[in-house]
C-alpha cells in the first residue's frame, strides 16, 4: 500500500495532468504575444485565438468525455481516483485540482465563452492591439477554468489572479480616452484591494488549519466546529465572502460596476459581466464546503444558520438594490451593469438552498441542492448578457457609439437583426418563457420553494423566492422599456455599424442559444446537474 | 403500429405547429398567404373537433357521476385525449394512458436512486373543455385575418405574423395539460400582444397601453406562477406506505401511488408517503384530492378513536370508584395514557387538516391573481380600458374573444381542480361577489359610454363578470354554462368589435355621437349588428341565452339553498337586463334616428369586400347556430363537467357542507379495507 506520502507526492508532481487544456491555451497565448511584435494582424490573432480555443477542447475532449476513454488510455477522472485506489485517503484532501464536481462543466463554459469573446475582438480590436487582446482573452479563459478545479488556496488564489491580470490590460488596451482610462484605474485598484482581502482570509485559514488544501481545510473545520465555530474562522470566511463579492458584484462590493461597465471597451465589458462571476460563483461554493462531503455539516457553521442567512439577506439586498437602480438608469451599459448586479442575488439563491442542511432521507439526500441551478443559470445568464453586450459592440461602429438608452430607438426598423437578437436576450432577462432565463429563474425558484431542509430555513427561503419574484416584477419594467424603444419608437439617427457583422454574428449565437435552451432545457439542466455529485451522508 | 391511430395526435401537434408555421411562412413571403393558412388552421382543429367528439361521446357514459372518487382509490381526473408522446402509441395498444414521455426538464428532487426525476412535460391533449377553445381560437383568427386584410396597411407581413403567434401561443395554452407548459404559453401571449398593440394600435397611446398591458398582465402571473410552483410541491403522488413483495422480475419494487389512508388489519392507521413531485395537472388533480381525503380520514378516525378513549377512561375511572378497596390503579392508569395518547393524536391531525386548509388559501389566492388581472375581475381591470381602446381593432376583438379565456380556462382547469377545497369554500363568497360586482359595474360603466369601443369592452367585462360567478358555482349546471358561455361569449363579443372595426375603418373614429341613422347606409351592416347585439343580450334562440340560462340554474341551485348563491344570480339577472339596456340605447342612437356620420377616410370603398363580409357573417352564423342546437358542446364537456364537479363535491364533503350536485353519492363512510392499489393509476402511474 502507498504511504499518505507517496499519494501526496505523487497528486503534487502529477498535478499538471489535470489542466492540459488551460496549459494548451496558455501556450497559444505565448505564441500570440510573439506574433504581436511579428505579425500585428487582426485576423491572424482571431484566427490563433480559435484555433488555440480548438486545441483546447479537444484535448478537454480527450481527458474529460467518457466515450474517447481509449484514446489516450487515461482520463482525469480515472487518474483522480486511480491514484489513491488500494489507500484509504481521500483524494480531495490531498490533490491541488479536483476534476470532479463542476470543473468539466466550468471547463466547457469557460472555453465556450473564450472562442465566442476571440470572435468578439474581431469587432472591437485593430490590428495593433488585437494579438495582445486576443492573449490576455485566453489567459483569463484559462484562469476561469482553473477555479472550476483549483482545490488549494494557492491554487484557488492564482487561478483567481490569472482572470484578474489580463482584464486590467484588456480594459486599457482598445480605448485610450479619459474614460477608459479611468475605468481601468478603478477597476485595477478595486480589484488589487479585493484580491488583498481575501487573501487575508485564506492566510487565516491557513494559520487555522495549517494547510493550503481545501478538502483537507474543510475537513478540518467540520471537524472542529461541531458544536461551536470559532471566531477566527467566522474573520476568515467574512474576508473571502467580501474578496469574492466584489468580483460578483455583490451589494455591497458592486460600486465600481456601473462606473467601469460604462468607461470600459464594451466586448471587455462583456466579459467582465460574465467571466468573474463564474468564476467567484465556483470558488465561493468550494470555500464554503458546498462541494464536499459531509453535507450534515458546514464547515463555518454550527447552528445551521448563520451562513444561510448571511447568504440570504446579500440575495435579497443584492438582487433588490440591482434592480431599483436599473430602474433609473439611461446609460445602457450601467444599466446592464445594475441588471447584472440583479442576476447575481438571483443567482446566491441558489447557494442558499445549498447551505441549508437538508433532511437526510434513507441515507440519501436529494441531488436538487441548489448549486445545479447556479450552474444553468451562470451559462443562461452569460448567453443573455454576452448577447446583449455583443449588440452594443456591434453598433458601437461610428463616431456616436449607441450608449443611452433613446439611442436605440427604432433599432428594429434600422438594424432589425441586431434588434431582434436584443429583444430575444432581453426577454430572456427578464424571465420570459421560452427564454433561456424562465428555465434558469424556474430552476432558482423551485429549488428555493423546495429547499431540502425543515423549519424556519424553509420558510426563509421561500419568502427569499417571493422575493425574487417581485424582483423580477421590478426588472420587467427595464427591460421592457428598452424592447419598447427598439421597436415601438421612430428612429432618430441611424447607428453604425462599421465593425462588419462579427459581433453580429456573436449576438445571433447567443440569441438562439437563448432561445434553444429555453425551448428544450433539458440537456443543460442534466448536465448542471450531474456537475453537482449527488452527497451522500459520510464518504 | 395503426396509422390511423397517429392522426389524432398529430393534429393536436398541428394545432398548435400550423400557427407558428404560419408565422413563420407569412414573415418570409408576405401578408397574401394569411387567410389561407387560418383557413388552413381552420380545418386542422375542425378535424380535432370530429376526433375528439368521437372519442368523448363513446367514453360518455363510462365518465358520468360515480362513486369511484369516494369509495375507490383515486378520484376521476381530466382524461386528455390524443397525447402526442402516449407510450400506447408506439405499441399499438388500445387503451391509451393518458399520459405522454415527452420531457422537457426534470425539475426537483430525484425520489431515490434510480428513479427518475420528476419532469416538466410537453403534454398536450384535447378534452371536452378545451376543444370548443381551440376552435374558437381558430374561428376568431381567421376573422381577425379576414378583417385586417387591406386595412393594415404598415408592415402587414409582420402583422399577420405576431398574430399567427399570438394564436399558436393562446392554442397552445388551451391544449396544455402541464402545469407549467400552461404557464409557458400562458406568458407567451404577451409577447405578440405587446408588438401588435404597440405597433399597429390606431391611437397616440399605443406605446404606453402596450407596456401597461405588458407589466400589468406579468405582475398578475408571476403570483401564478409562485402558486404553480407551491401547488406542485403540496400535492406531491402519494404512495402506498409499503412497497409491494418483491418478485422476480422486480426484486426491488418501489412503492405505487395509493390514493387514500387505510386502517390495517392490526387497526393501524396507516398514511400514503409523500412520493415525487409531478406536473401534470390530471395527476396532480388527483393527488390534490387524495390528500385532502387523506387529512379528513386522519382526523376523523383520531376523532373516532379519541372518543373510544374517553369512554374507555370513563369506564376504568367508574369500576375505580366502584371497585374493592384495594384498586388497581394499573387499568385506570393505561385508559389515561391511551386517552392522552389519542388526544395528542386527533390534535394534531385537526392541525394537520388546518394547515392544509389555510396553504389551499394562499395558494387560491396566488393562483387566481394572474387569471383575474387576464380575465379581467373587476378590481383588476384597470389596464382594460387603455388597452382596448388603443389595440388595433382586430387585436382588441382576440382581447376580448380569446384571450380573456385564458383567465377564466385557468380557472376552470387549475384553480378549481387543484386547490378544491379553497375554491369551494371562498370561491362564491370572494371571487363570485366580485364578479357579481363586476356584472353591474360593468353594465354601468358601459351606459355611460360615448366611445363605441369602450362600451364593447365594458359590455364585456359585465358578460365576463356572470361567467366568473358560473365558475364558482361548482355544479353541474354552472359549470357547464360556463365552459358553453366561454364559446358565447367569445363569438358575440368578437363579432361586436370585428363590426365596430367596419364603422372604424370607414370613419375612422368610434364616437357614438357623430353616428346616426346608419340602417339606411349600411343596412347589411346594421342587420349583423342588431343580430350579434341581440345575441349579446341574451335573446332566446341567440347563443347566449342558452349558457346564461344555464349559468343562472346552476346560481339557483335548489340542492344547496343558499342566499348567497340567490343574491348572486338576482345580480346577474339585472346583469342581463342592463344589458339589455345600454345595447337597446347605442343600437337606437347609432342605427336609427337622423343619418349622421363623419366623412369617409380617403381610399376606404363603403361597400363591404368579400373577405371582410365573409369575417362579419361567420361569427354572427355561429350565434345562431349555437344558439339553435348548442347540443353538441353540452354533450361534449359533459363528462369533464362532472369530473370538475365532483373534485368540488368532495372538497365540500370534507368541509361537512352537503355536495350541490344531484350525483346521488353514498353516505360518507370511512372506508377501512385496504383495496389493492390500483392497475391502472392514469397518467402518472403510467411511468411508475
Amino acid at each position: 500500500m502507498k504511504l499518505l506520502r507517496d499519494v501526496h507526492q505523487e497528486f503534487l508532481t502529477g498535478a499538471y495532468q489535470y489542466v492540459l487544456p488551460e496549459t494548451v491555451l496558455l501556450g497559444t497565448a505565448c505564441v500570440l504575444f510573439v506574433l504581436a511584435i511579428t505579425v500585428p494582424r487582426r485576423a491572424v490573432a482571431v484566427g490563433v485565438g480559435l484555433l488555440g480555443v480548438a486545441g483546447a477542447a479537444a484535448l478537454a475532449a480527450l481527458v474529460g468525455v467518457e466515450s474517447l476513454r481509449g484514446v489516450l488510455g487515461w482520463q482525469e477522472l480515472s487518474l483522480f481516483w486511480g491514484t489513491v485506489e488500494g489507500t484509504p485517503y481521500y483524494p480531495r484532501a490531498l490533490s491541488p485540482f479536483d476534476p470532479t464536481g463542476p470543473a468539466a462543466f466550468v471547463r466547457w463554459v469557460a472555453l465556450a465563452s473564450a472562442a465566442l469573446f476571440t470572435l468578439l475582438a474581431y469587432a472591437e480590436t485593430r490590428d495593433d492591439n488585437a494579438c495582445e487582446y486576443v492573449a490576455c482573452l485566453l489567459v483569463a479563459a484559462a484562469g476561469t477554468s482553473l477555479v472550476g478545479r483549483a482545490n488549494d488556496l494557492v491554487t484557488l488564489f492564482l487561478s483567481l489572479e490569472m482572470l484578474s491580470i489580463p482584464t486590467y490590460v484588456l480594459l486599457y488596451l482598445p480605448v485610450r480616452s479619459r474614460d477608459g482610462q479611468e475605468s481601468a484605474v478603478k477597476y485595477f485598484v478595486l480589484s488589487i484591494l479585493s484580491s488583498a482581502v481575501m487573501l487575508f482570509g485564506f492566510s487565516y485559514l491557513y494559520g487555522l488549519t495549517g494547510t493550503t488544501n481545501l478538502g483537507a481545510i474543510v475537513d478540518t473545520l467540520n471537524d472542529a466546529h461541531k458544536s461551536q465555530v470559532g471566531p477566527m474562522a467566522l474573520v476568515a470566511i467574512v474576508l473571502v465572502i467580501a474578496g469574492l463579492g466584489f468580483r460578483l458584484t455583490l451589494v455591497p462590493f458592486h460600486f465600481y460596476a456601473p462606473d467601469v461597465y460604462e468607461g470600459g471597451p464594451t466586448g471587455v465589458v462583456a466579459q467582465l459581466a460574465f467571466i468573474p462571476k463564474v468564476a467567484g460563483f465556483i470558488a465561493l461554493a468550494r470555500v464554503l464546503g458546498m462541494l464536499y462531503p459531509p453535507l450534515d455539516q458546514l464547515p463555518f457553521d454550527a447552528s445551521g444558520t448563520l451562513i444561510p442567512m448571511t447568504l440570504w439577506v446579500l440575495a435579497a439586498v443584492t438582487m433588490t438594490f440591482g434592480n431599483a437602480f436599473a430602474l433609473l438608469q439611461t446609460n445602457l451599459k450601467r444599466l446592464l451593469a445594475y441588471s447584472g448586479i440583479a442576476h447575481a442575488g438571483y443567482m446566491l439563491i441558489g447557494f442558499v438552498v445549498a447551505s441549508t442542511l437538508p433532511d437526510v432521507v434513507n441515507g440519501t439526500v436529494p441531488s436538487q441542492v441548489g448549486l445545479d441551478s447556479v450552474l444553468f443559470y451562470l451559462v443562461t445568464y452569460g448567453l443573455m448578457t454576452v448577447g446583449s453586450f455583443a449588440v452594443l459592440v456591434h453598433l458601437a461602429g461610428g463616431e456616436h457609439p449607441v450608449e443611452t438608452v433613446d439611442d436605440l430607438a427604432g433599432l428594429a426598423k434600422t438594424h432589425p437583426w441586431a434588434a431582434g437578437a436584443l429583444a430575444v436576450c432581453l426577454f430572456s432577462l427578464l424571465g420570459l418563457p421560452l427564454s433561456a432565463g424562465f428555465a434558469g429563474k424556474l430552476l432558482l425558484f423551485v429549488g428555493a420553494f423546495d429547499a431540502p431542509t425543515t423549519g424556519s430555513l424553509k420558510t426563509m427561503a421561500r419568502i427569499l423566492a417571493v422575493v425574487a419574484v417581485v424582483n423580477s416584477a421590478i426588472g420587467a419594467v427595464y427591460y421592457l422599456r428598452l424592447v419598447g424603444v427598439m421597436t415601438l419608437r421612430s428612429p432618430l439617427k441611424v447607428a453604425e455599424t462599421s465593425r462588419g457583422n462579427v459581433a453580429l454574428v456573436v449576438a445571433l449565437i447567443c440569441a438562439a442559444a437563448t432561445v434553444a435552451v429555453g425551448v428544450y432545457p433539458k440537456p443543460l439542466a442534466d448536465a448542471a446537474r450531474a456537475a453537482i455529485p449527488l452527497r451522500d451522508v459520510g464518504r | 403500429m395503426d396509422t390511423f391511430q397517429l392522426i389524432p395526435p398529430a393534429l393536436v401537434l398541428a394545432a398548435v405547429g400550423v400557427p407558428l408555421l404560419a408565422a413563420l411562412l407569412v414573415a418570409l413571403l408576405g401578408a397574401r398567404l394569411a387567410g389561407l393558412l387560418a383557413a388552413a388552421q381552420l380545418v386542422v382543429t375542425t378535424l380535432l373537433v370530429v376526433f375528439t367528439l368521437g372519442a368523448v361521446n363513446v367514453r360518455g357514459g363510462e365518465r358520468g357521476p360515480h362513486r369511484e372518487g369516494l369509495r375507490g382509490s383515486a378520484a376521476m381526473t381530466f382524461e386528455p385525449n390524443f397525447v402526442p408522446g402516449d407510450p400506447t402509441l408506439a405499441n399499438n395498444e388500445f387503451a391509451q394512458t393518458h399520459g405522454t414521455t415527452w420531457g422537457l426538464l426534470s425539475l426537483g428532487p430525484v425520489p431515490g436512486p434510480g428513479v427518475p426525476a420528476p419532469e416538466v412535460q410537453f403534454f398536450l391533449g384535447v378534452d371536452g373543455l378545451n376543444v370548443w377553445l381551440v376552435a374558437l381560437t381558430s374561428v376568431m383568427t381567421l376573422v381577425a385575418v379576414l378583417i385586417s386584410l387591406g386595412r393594415v396597411r404598415e408592415r402587414p407581413a409582420a402583422y399577420f405574423a405576431w398574430l399567427f403567434a399570438l394564436q399558436a401561443a393562446v392554442t397552445g395554452a388551451f391544449l396544455s395539460f402541464d402545469i407549467v407548459l400552461f404557464y409557458v404559453f400562458f406568458e407567451l401571449t404577451l409577447v405578440p400582444a405587446f408588438f401588435l398593440i404597440g405597433n399597429w394600435g390606431p391611437g397616440r397611446g399605443r406605446r404606453d397601453a402596450a407596456k401597461l398591458f405588458f407589466l400589468y398582465t406579468l405582475f398578475g402571473s408571476l403570483f401564478t406562477l409562485v402558486g404553480l410552483v407551491g401547488v406542485v410541491l403540496a400535492n406531491p403522488t402519494p404512495l402506498h406506505p409499503t412497497p409491494p413483495p418483491p418478485t422476480a422480475r422486480d426484486p426491488k419494487p418501489t412503492a405505487r401511488p395509493h390514493y387514500r389512508a387505510f386502517t390495517d388489519p392490526a387497526g393501524e392507521l396507516r398514511l400514503p408517503t409523500e412520493g415525487p413531485l409531478t406536473y401534470s395537472i390530471p395527476q396532480l388533480m388527483r393527488n390534490a384530492s387524495a390528500w385532502g381525503n387523506v387529512r379528513g380520514y386522519r382526523a376523523r378516525v383520531a376523532a373516532d378513536r379519541l372518543a373510544e378513549a374517553d369512554a374507555g377512561l370513563a369506564a376504568a375511572n367508574a369500576r375505580l370508584a366502584a371497585g374493592p378497596a384495594t384498586p388497581d390503579l394499573s387499568l385506570q392508569a393505561a385508559a389515561e395514557k391511551a386517552q392522552s395518547l389519542a388526544a395528542a393524536e386527533a390534535a394534531t391531525a385537526i392541525a394537520e387538516v388546518t394547515r392544509g386548509r389555510r396553504l389551499q388559501v394562499w395558494l387560491f389566492v396566488l393562483l387566481v391573481a394572474g387569471f383575474a388581472v387576464k380575465t379581467p375581475i373587476v378590481p383588476f381591470h384597470t389596464w382594460l380600458p387603455t388597452t382596448y381602446s388603443e389595440a388595433p381593432i382586430a387585436v382588441t376583438m382576440l382581447l376580448a374573444a380569446v384571450l380573456s379565456k385564458l383567465g377564466t380556462y385557468g380557472i376552470l382547469r387549475v384553480v378549481v381542480p387543484l386547490v378544491p377545497d379553497a375554491a369551494t369554500a371562498y370561491g362564491l363568497e370572494v371571487l363570485g361577489v366580485l364578479g357579481a360586482i363586476g356584472v353591474v359595474y360593468g353594465a354601468f360603466c358601459a351606459f355611460g359610454q360615448r366611445n363605441l369601443r369602450l362600451l364593447a369592452a365594458y359590455s364585456s367585462v359585465s358578460h365576463l363578470g356572470l361567467l366568473v360567478m358560473a365558475l364558482f358555482s361548482l355544479n353541474t349546471e354552472g359549470l357547464t354554462g360556463a365552459s358553453l358561455h366561454m364559446v358565447n361569449h367569445g363569438l358575440a363579443t368578437g363579432a361586436m368589435f370585428a363590426l365596430l372595426g367596419f364603422l372604424e375603418a370607414r370613419h375612422g373614429t368610434m364616437d357614438m355621437s357623430q353616428y346616426g341613422g346608419l340602417i339606411g347606409r349600411y343596412p347589411g351592416f346594421a342587420f349583423l349588428f342588431v343580430l350579434v347585439c341581440l345575441a349579446n343580450v341574451g335573446l332566446p334562440f341567440l347563443n347566449n341565452f342558452v349558457s346564461e340560462m344555464l349559468i343562472l340554474a346552476g346560481l339557483f341551485d335548489p340542492s344547496v339553498v343558499s342566499p348567497l348563491g340567490y343574491g348572486l344570480a338576482v345580480a346577474g339577472a339585472s346583469g342581463i337586463f342592463l344589458s339589455a339596456w345600454y345595447t337597446f340605447t347605442m343600437l337606437r342612437r347609432v342605427l336609427f334616428g337622423p343619418p349622421i356620420a363623419p366623412p369617409l377616410r380617403e381610399g376606404v370603398t363603403p361597400a363591404m369586400a368579400l373577405p371582410e363580409a365573409l369575417g362579419y357573417l361567420i361569427p354572427a352564423a355561429l350565434c345562431v347556430v349555437l344558439g339553435l342546437y348548442p347540443q353538441p358542446v353540452l354533450d361534449s364537456v359533459k363528462g369533464d363537467v362532472a369530473v370538475v364537479a365532483q373534485q368540488a363535491d368532495l372538497a365540500r364533503m370534507r368541509q361537512g357542507l352537503p355536495p350541490s350536485t344531484r350525483l346521488h353519492l353514498p353516505p360518507e363512510s370511512p372506508t377501512t379495507d385496504d383495496a389493492p392499489p390500483p392497475g391502472r393509476g392514469g397518467p402518472g402511474a403510467a411511468r411508475w
